[in-house]
């Protein structure tokens, strides 16, 4: 496939014959304090999605300071300098966009959908509270709150939630890192001072650990204009250094059991370490999982969900449960969730399983087999590509993990290159039960009061 | 806070050189100034029909090599018997579980080998057959389409599934309080017309059987019925044509069974409290019938609908939310089908404060009516519906979505090329005067889902109080 130099603008008709892939138009560039900026110009629909990732997320939390990710995210609304709290939903609402925020293991976005007229009006909102958020007591102490409601709404009166935020991370990794609390302690929240948040956004909220994506109806000069006016003046902070995440060598293989006092169906978790990302192995796994749990023809549903009748609902992929293969990161696993019908045994669900897996390690997929998940990855990662915020996302990984923003023109092709040869070989070298970690969620209904 | 301090007075310092370098300033206090929403005009809509009465809807949209269709037939639960709601879905539910010639398994393989999907559902009046799939395997994707709306068996061991499935699904469906008062206002407020229902009961899932399934694909999944949109990277007309002419073409027309007669009740202020014994809140849902989109009220009453309770710059979301702290959620919702529509205000209130909630929401609506809406709060209302319709368009998904349900309300595609420019015509006044026939409370059908126990005495403050069950 061809990369686009610079700026060729995408029309209808610009593509080759029926079938050739997208090229996604990119430019990158840094400003001085070291912020990157990669524009992707779409002029087809007058909208434009602006995008910032900070390259921070939970596993980059000290102990003594889980939650800290997610708190800050809370933190990013509650007004800066010129927007006064509220008014950044308020003004994103009221011009028809849509905006929000996440934290993740590795990193924490924020975006804007807006009608394109609006790009200034992005570029401001996100400026301000990168140059100047109001961080202090009375903020602290509502998003505080905020985000142990959040907790109790989201999680933890949530069915699987505790097991897979709380227990998951615990059997997949040791290194305290990844093992601990993604969404944090409430002690650890309730310790939490002015001086911690600040340093936290001084660390990691500077714009040389940030990369802003826009991509859509823009003209190019006027974007990098008003990008350098509002953005070119925040200055940079010394470069955060990245936690040490290895992992100890030698996995522990082993199998836990976690009683879900919300849970109706009995669920189990079934993980493996996973490869360093962009390796063959990535690639690999990308396509197994593809075999096993993409569309109505997957191997799960056809042999387990239809044919065994054991398996009720499921979902799988690279970096589970917080990840997917865009935005995994080593260490990270591949892990199923696996809903089932209670007439059957979590280890006969495993085993079940794992046979699957075995299928692959001993016989190559066919030839038509591999044709069909070939079509439904390509189909799948050009419908990723349709909408500019999904378009964003994809530039931002590949910018702040990778460091190469035109990957979103070649990932693709390197998932198709894999063969049925190294699915059967990565199958083997990773899915194994020596290396297989297990988490049995039971129903563990109260008492009727 | 005095570190905040002194960082942006060192930024505000660093600001100022680099704004001489570029010799430009900027007000950062105040949003900057922006230019007008541009203008977008729909891509071209093609429009043509097969012998048989079929209709074809054509979109061109290269920038991705895939293709989106919809099979669209009006063919909704408005045309369920009387006795067994709920067929309409569960006949499209179950079109792709086997046809004369091919298994589900077959269907399955089949559709994942062309890198799409495809999948049934059926609203108040249409039945449509969702499919996509990588651009070059639009003759397949179509092929397999046809199949399916023409040829679908509804083996019996899918069907039975299906139904063991659907009595799971409903039981979750009515332990949700929004769900019982949607099912509850719409027998209400539709009477004995077609749209009194909007889902099965137990009693016509366990009446489903295969023979009805077949008769109402034979009467309803015919040609002169149906409207096949595709959107998309698509060849050149003519070929898009004789693919459809070689897997539609030959289907007969057949004559279309009477439509049933829509008449409905008159507004009237009614109170119904739905018991839910243990329920902690209240769920209240105010409203009657509305305008179809045809109407000169339509645009006027949607802006007021937004207005009132659209988002979180509505005047419910800001006093019954904000203000009061009565409920998470506060909002109107104004929803219409091809022959009707109908406006709801609704909220989800602590059980303690029914009472002035119920009184806020009444405040509300009449307030609609009292007073034309500030020019200022109908423009930002303007202003973000036609921010909403841009993003909505950006996707093949997105652009058939809109077209989709042109046909279904049997609407032209004009109304989405002057969608903008209505919304920005109306004025204060018309909103007002449709405030007046539509939202005023005191011809109010009004349902609460909570516990009777514990609210029937503070509701019946308000008037008679109907219980169901």
């Amino acid at each position: 496939m061809r990369r686009f130099a610079g700026l060729c603008l995408l029309l209808s008709g610009a593509i080759g014959a029926m079938g050739a892939e997208v090229a996604i138009p990119v430019e990158h560039y840094q400003l001085s304090n070291g912020l990157r900026v990669v524009l992707s110009r779409d002029n087809a629909v007058p909208v434009v999605s602006v995008y910032i990732i900070y390259n921070v997320g939970a596993r980059s939390e000290e102990k003594g300071r889980t939650g800290f990710a997610h708190l800050f995210e809370h933190m990013m609304f509650e007004g800066s300098a010129n927007v006064p709290k509220g008014a950044h939903f308020a003004t994103v609402e009221s011009n028809g966009g849509n905006m929000n925020g996440s934290t993740h293991p590795d990193f924490t976005d924020y975006f804007e959908v807006l009608p394109s007229n609006k790009l200034a009006t992005a570029l401001w909102l996100e400026s301000d509270r990168m140059r100047s958020l109001a961080i202090n007591d009375e903020n602290l102490k509502n998003q505080k709150e905020a985000v142990k409601q959040e907790r109790r709404l989201s999680f933890d009166n949530q069915p699987y939630s505790t097991a897979i935020v709380d227990v998951w991370p615990t059997l997949m990794f040791r290194n305290w890192q990844s093992s601990h609390s993604l969404i944090g302690s409430f002690d650890d929240l309730n310790a939490a001072t002015v001086a911690d948040v600040s340093k936290f956004f001084k660390t990691y909220y500077a714009p040389n650990n940030a990369a802003l994506v826009i991509v859509g109806d823009i003209q190019t000069a006027e974007a990098k204009k008003l990008i350098e006016t509002y953005f070119g003046d925040i200055p940079s902070q010394p470069a955060p250094k990245r936690p040490d995440m290895t992992e100890p060598a030698g996995f522990q293989a082993r199998t836990e059991t976690y009683k879900d006092p919300l849970a109706q169906v009995p669920a189990v978790v079934i993980g493996y370490p996973g490869p360093k990302r962009r390796s063959p192995d990535y690639y690999a796994l990308t396509v197994i999982d593809a075999i096993l749990t993409m569309g109505d023809s997957a191997r799960i549903r056809q042999d387990l969900v239809k044919g065994k009748k054991s398996v009720i609902q499921y979902e799988a992929n690279l970096g589970w449960p917080f990840a997917s293969e865009l935005d995994y990161r080593d260490p990270g696993d591949y892990a199923l969730f696996l809903l089932y019908n209670p007439k059957f045994h979590a280890q006969e669900i495993v085993n079940q399983t794992q046979e699957e897996i075995a299928q692959l390690q001993d016989q190559p997929v066919d030839a038509k087999e591999f044709g069909r998940i070939k079509a439904q990855l390509r189909a799948e990662r050009l419908k990723d590509l349709e909408s500019s915020l999904s378009r964003a996302r994809a530039l931002a990984q590949y910018t702040i993990v990778d460091g190469n923003p035109e990957l979103i023109n070649t990932e693709l092709d390197a998932t198709l290159a894999v063969t049925p040869a190294q699915v059967q070989a990565a199958a083997k070298k990773y899915l194994t039960p020596q290396q297989r970690a297990v988490l049995e969620i039971q129903p563990a209904p109260k008492e009727a009061k | 806070m005095t570190a905040f301090r002194l960082t942006y007075r060192s930024l505000t310092l660093a600001g100022l050189m680099v704004f001489s370098l570029f010799g430009q300033t900027v007000d950062r206090t105040k949003p900057p100034q922006t230019p007008p929403v541009p203008s977008y005009k729909l891509p071209p809509v093609s429009e043509s029909s097969l012998s048989n009465g079929m209709r074809i809807v054509l979109v061109q949209d290269s920038r991705f090599p895939l293709v989106t269709a919809r099979l669209n037939f009006q063919a909704g639960m408005k045309f369920d018997p009387a006795d067994l709601p709920g067929l309409a879905p569960a006949v499209a539910a179950l079109l792709e579980e086997g046809t004369k010639t091919r298994t589900s398994r077959q269907i399955s393989d089949e559709i994942d080998s062309l890198g799409g999907s495809i999948d049934g559902s059926a609203g108040a009046d249409a039945l449509t057959l969702s499919g996509e799939a990588l651009s070059e395997n639009l003759p397949r994707l179509l092929a397999l389409m046809a199949d399916l709306a023409r040829n679908a068996t509804f083996p019996q061991s899918e069907v039975d599934l299906y139904k063991q499935n659907r009595v799971q699904s409903l039981k979750a469906e009515h332990s949700d309080p929004g769900f019982l008062a949607g099912e509850k206002m719409a027998s209400l407020l539709y009477g004995g017309s077609p749209y009194a229902h909007i889902a099965a009961t137990e009693a016509s899932i366990a009446k489903l059987d295969v023979p009805t399934m077949v008769r109402f694909r034979d009467a309803y999944l015919v040609p002169n019925n149906a409207t096949l949109l595709l959107v998309g990277k698509l060849p050149a007309a003519g070929e898009v044509r004789k693919v459809v002419e070689q897997e539609f073409g030959s289907w007969q027309r057949k004559t279309l069974p009477a439509e049933a007669k829509m008449d409905f009740p008159a507004a009237k202020r009614q109170i119904v409290l739905v018991d839910r014994p243990g329920s902690v809140q209240a769920d209240i849902h105010a409203g009657r019938l509305a305008p179809v989109r045809t109407s000169p009220d339509y645009f006027p009453l949607m802006l007021g609908s937004a207005i009132l309770g659209g988002g979180a710059n509505s005047r419910m979301f800001k006093d019954i939310r904000e203000r009061d702290g009565f409920a998470y959620d506060a909002h109107s919702q104004y929803a219409t089908e091809r022959g009707a529509g109908d406006f709801q205000a609704v909220t989800e209130v602590r059980n303690e404060v029914l009472e002035p909630a119920l009184k806020a929401v009444f405040a509300e609506l009449d307030g609609m009516a009292a007073a034309p809406a500030p020019e200022n709060e109908l423009h930002a209302i303007q202003n973000r519906i036609a921010g909403l319709y841009l993003l909505r368009l950006e996707t093949q998904e997105g652009v058939i979505a809109q077209l989709n349900s042109m046909n279904t309300l049997g609407l032209p595609n004009s109304f989405l090329e002057n969608y903008v420019s209505r919304v920005r015509a109306v004025e204060p006044a018309q909103i007002q005067a449709a405030a007046r026939k539509y939202m005023e409370s005191a011809d109010d059908t009004v349902v609460v889902v909570g516990d009777a126990s514990k609210i029937g005495d503070v509701l019946r403050k308000f008037g008679t109080v109907e219980v169901a069950k």
